[in-house]
């Protein structure tokens, strides 16, 4: 009852948000006729009410993440939508619906991590298939595949991948292996491996913003297998590891070619109107919008290219202030952060979430951050906000890894195969 | 559980340092915003007025005035179009910032303003004396530094834009009087400090030079005289009120006046001497409130040779800007021997109306001693009673008047400069009247409309 309550009181509240948020729209919007506004509420409080329907199919421990996964991806839709004016964005409308279903598909698969983290290898071949579509499809200066109705970029699809392989239980960490003097774990090496070859086909294709959200993955795993097996961090080692990536920064900034060089030091506000064009009109629009923003649809960064991705955060700042576009950014942390507050019941679960968390930040980092002219601009989307459906896919697949972790189940998966039905006990 | 919590670390660790890196950017963009907004196309500035609050330029565009409404003053407060630089507007854009992050682009209650010290009804008279002249005429309080008057002929309305500006004559988009300018006899000043504190009082009162009309010095040069007939022999004041030419090469060759100190008295008054090619430096400027005002220029190679005794009569190489003619009078009007600094701008208001800037009085380091400034005083004053007294009626003026020969002699411009001697009314002033026999407009019928309207 109490539950029943609580999910109720959940849904009431991701709907009054989108309510005030499209009564925002009716009186301060920019549309040239109320049903643009009427359709677009429509789809938003429909899609509200079926996945609030739906959701309760799914037995889970707790619901938090999907509702705030649907407020995030809902809110998203609406500031789509209002983007140089009022219109139902019906592309971004689906690509959310593709984001909320490959959630439960992430959900279903990882929930059971003795069985998932037997499945490693088919992760492994996973990444080796993408990497081959890579080569053969992108070309070495492009990272996207025209199908001609859309365009998929295969190295979105190699993040979750790479988080699985990067996933690890502590059972994993103790088969070890002799070779001469030296204690190794074979996963270890692969997982380096993989990433690396990963990393060096992104350099190929020339898709530098996803090189810093796979070395972050990496990152996360690395700093947990190397403080294994005590239970505490070596000093030791993280000093040795923080050292080395340190050097090799600084001997990366020195032997940067000439147009990487140019990108990390560029003063943009000297020619805004050249490589700095869209990082000048961002801040412009965002100073422009002021805290609160100059109203739904009457922004002009519309104008500008890769307004909807990798510009975004200042399209939101424009039109809804920069408060608003600050706390739809805290709620995607808040989603990634959950597994602090319930936390993972497995260390392959935690490991799974921590390798989630890092790619998540490194990209929400990338996209805020370069947009600003704080770093780079890499040109990468920020998660369920900008359009896009490789990253809304892959971004709801990974969010449906937090929703695993959260509400795991416990089955050997062998045993599970003689009786022909998996036992399931929620913890 | 410890492994776990080993993994929430590493969660925590990439979460704050998300975190702190969007506080820092909150933070920095809170900061910089108004830097930003400089660089949209829907950016308002505030409003500049004059000190009896008529609004001489609007961020808006909304000034509702007639066509050529600021016409007196345009070239000198500019706008933010970018065809004029040197001007009021475009040197001080920061402080018409009327935004903040706060109240975003729509603020439409910005109080950014500057307040100048310009009287706009002064120069709007001044402006309409010179009847379609060209010139300038600039004019400040000696005591204090406000810039009063600042005037140039041909000049423009912003409000009405460029159109055309291929076809606009010379000189509109430019505020003539800080513009070096060929000084004629208004130079005379200059050399009578130097030889004053050369020669100190005394000295300089037991010289006297005849002038027959013109004179042949050492090397031979002809320096003619106005008066073709000469003035006979005279003193420093006869010479200065007769305006006498081969008086002051006389002087100038003089064997009491060495050249050296003629170069340091100079420089002191602030002259670039000698600049050439070969020893080009970069220009020299005085600053009033962002605005560069040229600063003064001649040449002085040989005491007995035309040039260096040309160019301390006023023409030739020698080049001066009206107003830096204007804040040499203050030096010798408040008998100080230190120039008080002009300025323009008297107070500036942020967005939310608050005094963010106040004019405070500056002066120069002393350029000549308190005793030379009385003489020159005394000197400008009798002339002023003598010859002035009726042009420009009802004024105590000391004044110095100058032909100045441009264009290889085809033109003459009239200078005048000077300051009313009076307590209550402490006005300096200079005019130059270009081509003055192509016009009916009369110097001392300017400075008196121009004076006139400022004592109203």
């Amino acid at each position: 009852m109490k539950k029943a309550l609580t999910y109720l009181i959940s849904c009431v509240f991701v709907m009054a948000v989108h309510g005030s948020m499209l009564l925002t729209v009716y009186n301060n919007g920019k549309y040239d006729s109320v049903n643009d506004v009427i359709t677009l509420s429509a789809a938003v409080i429909l899609l509200d009410a079926v996945y609030f329907a739906i959701m309760p199919l799914f037995k889970q421990r707790t619901y938090a993440v999907d509702f705030m996964l649907l407020l995030i991806l809902n809110m998203s839709m609406i500031f789509q939508s209002c983007f140089g004016g009022v219109h139902f964005d019906m592309k971004h409308f689906i690509t959310m619906i593709a984001a909320l279903v490959s959630c439960r598909i992430g959900f279903m698969l990882c929930r059971n991590h003795r069985w998932i983290q037997t499945k490693k290898k088919f992760f492994w071949a996973g990444i080796g298939i993408l990497l081959v579509v890579i080569f053969l499809f992108t070309g070495d200066r492009s990272m996207w595949i025209d199908l001609g109705f859309m365009s998929i970029q295969p190295s979105e699809f190699i993040k979750p991948l790479l988080v699985l392989a990067c996933a690890t239980s502590i059972g994993e960490q103790q088969n070890r292996h002799k070779v001469g003097e030296i204690n190794i774990v074979y996963d270890n090496v692969i997982i380096f491996g993989i990433t690396a070859v990963v990393i060096l086909f992104q350099w190929w294709c020339r898709d530098l913003g996803s090189i810093p959200t796979f070395a972050a993955i990496y990152a996360s795993c690395f700093f947990m297998r190397i403080c294994y097996p005590k239970a505490k961090f070596s000093r030791k080692t993280l000093i040795i590891a923080g050292s080395v990536v340190g050097v090799a920064a600084i001997a990366g900034i020195i032997l940067a070619p000439a147009y990487v060089k140019a990108r990390l030091f560029a003063d943009i506000w000297s020619n805004p109107t050249g490589d700095g064009y869209q990082q000048t009109k961002a801040l412009i629009s965002i100073a422009e919008g002021g805290w609160f923003g100059k109203g739904p649809g009457y922004g002009f960064l519309h104008e500008v290219f890769a307004y909807e991705s990798d510009i975004v955060f200042a399209t939101i700042s424009e039109e809804w202030g920069l408060l608003f576009a600050i706390m739809t950014v805290l709620m995607l942390l808040l989603i990634v952060a959950m597994p602090l507050v319930n936390p993972p019941r497995s260390y392959y679960h935690g490991t799974m979430c921590a390798g989630v968390c890092a790619a998540f930040t490194t990209q929400m980092a990338l996209n805020i951050f370069g947009s600003c002219n704080m770093i780079p601009f890499t040109g990468v989307t920020l998660p369920f906000i900008s359009a896009g459906g490789s990253s809304m896919v892959t971004s709801g697949l990974m969010i449906g890894m937090i929703v695993a972790a959260q509400s795991p189940v416990f089955t050997n998966p062998k045993k599970s195969k003689k009786k022909g039905k998996q036992k399931r006990r929620t913890v | 559980m410890k492994s776990i919590k080993r993994c929430q670390l590493v969660m925590t660790l990439f979460l704050l340092v998300f975190l702190i890196c969007l506080g820092v950017l909150t933070a920095r963009i809170y900061k910089d915003a108004s830097f930003y907004i400089t660089h949209s196309e829907n950016y308002r500035l505030g409003k500049v007025y004059d000190r009896n609050k008529d609004v001489l330029f609007d961020g808006t565009n909304k000034i509702d005035k007639p066509v050529d409404y600021l016409i007196d003053v345009g070239n000198l407060i500019g706008d933010d179009k970018g065809q004029m630089e040197n001007t009021l507007v475009s040197q001080n854009i920061s402080k018409l910032n009327n935004y903040t992050f706060n109240n975003g682009i729509e603020n439409k209650n910005g109080k950014a303003a500057i307040y100048t010290t310009l009287d706009h009804e002064a120069n709007r008279a001044a402006y309409n004396a010179f009847m379609g002249a060209d010139g300038c005429i600039a004019a400040y309080n000696y005591k204090t530094g406000e810039l009063l008057v600042c005037t140039s002929l041909p000049n423009i309305d912003p409000r009405g834009g460029y159109v055309g500006i291929e076809n606009m004559k010379s000189g509109t988009l430019m505020s003539k009087a800080l513009y070096g300018t060929v000084p004629g006899s208004t130079q005379k000043v200059s050399t009578v400090i130097t030889a004053l504190e050369i020669l100190g009082q005394e000295g300089l009162y037991a010289k006297s030079y005849s002038c027959g009309g013109y004179f042949i010095n050492d090397t031979g040069g002809k320096i003619d005289c106005h008066n073709s007939w000469g003035h006979g022999k005279q003193n420093i004041q006869q010479a200065v009120e007769n305006s006498c030419n081969p008086f002051f090469a006389q002087l100038v060759q003089d064997s009491d006046m060495p050249l050296e100190s003629i170069i340091e008295m100079y420089t002191k008054l602030g002259y670039d001497v000698n600049r050439t090619e070969e020893t080009e430096t970069e220009q020299e400027y005085i600053d009033i409130d962002g605005i560069q005002c040229f600063k003064a220029s001649t040449t002085l190679t040989d005491t007995s040779e035309f040039s260096t005794q040309w160019g301390c009569i006023g023409q030739g190489e020698t080049l001066v800007s009206p107003i830096q003619l204007m804040m040499w009078q203050s030096a010798i009007a408040n008998g100080t021997g230190k120039m008080t600094m002009p300025y323009l701008i008297e107070t500036v208001t942020d967005v939310n109306g608050n005094v963010t800037e106040r004019a405070k009085t500056k002066y120069s380091e002393q350029i000549f001693s308190t005793e030379t400034a009385d003489s020159v005083k005394q000197i400008l004053l009798t002339n002023g009673a003598n010859h002035y007294q009726y042009s420009i009626p009802g004024y105590k003026v000391a004044i110095k008047s100058g032909t100045a020969q441009v264009k290889h002699g085809a033109e003459e411009n009239a200078l005048l400069v000077g300051f009313v001697d009076d307590e209550s009314f402490p006005i300096a002033f200079c005019v130059v009247l270009e081509n003055k026999y192509s016009t009916p407009a009369v110097a001392e019928n300017i400075v008196t409309t121009m004076l006139n309207n400022l004592a109203d």
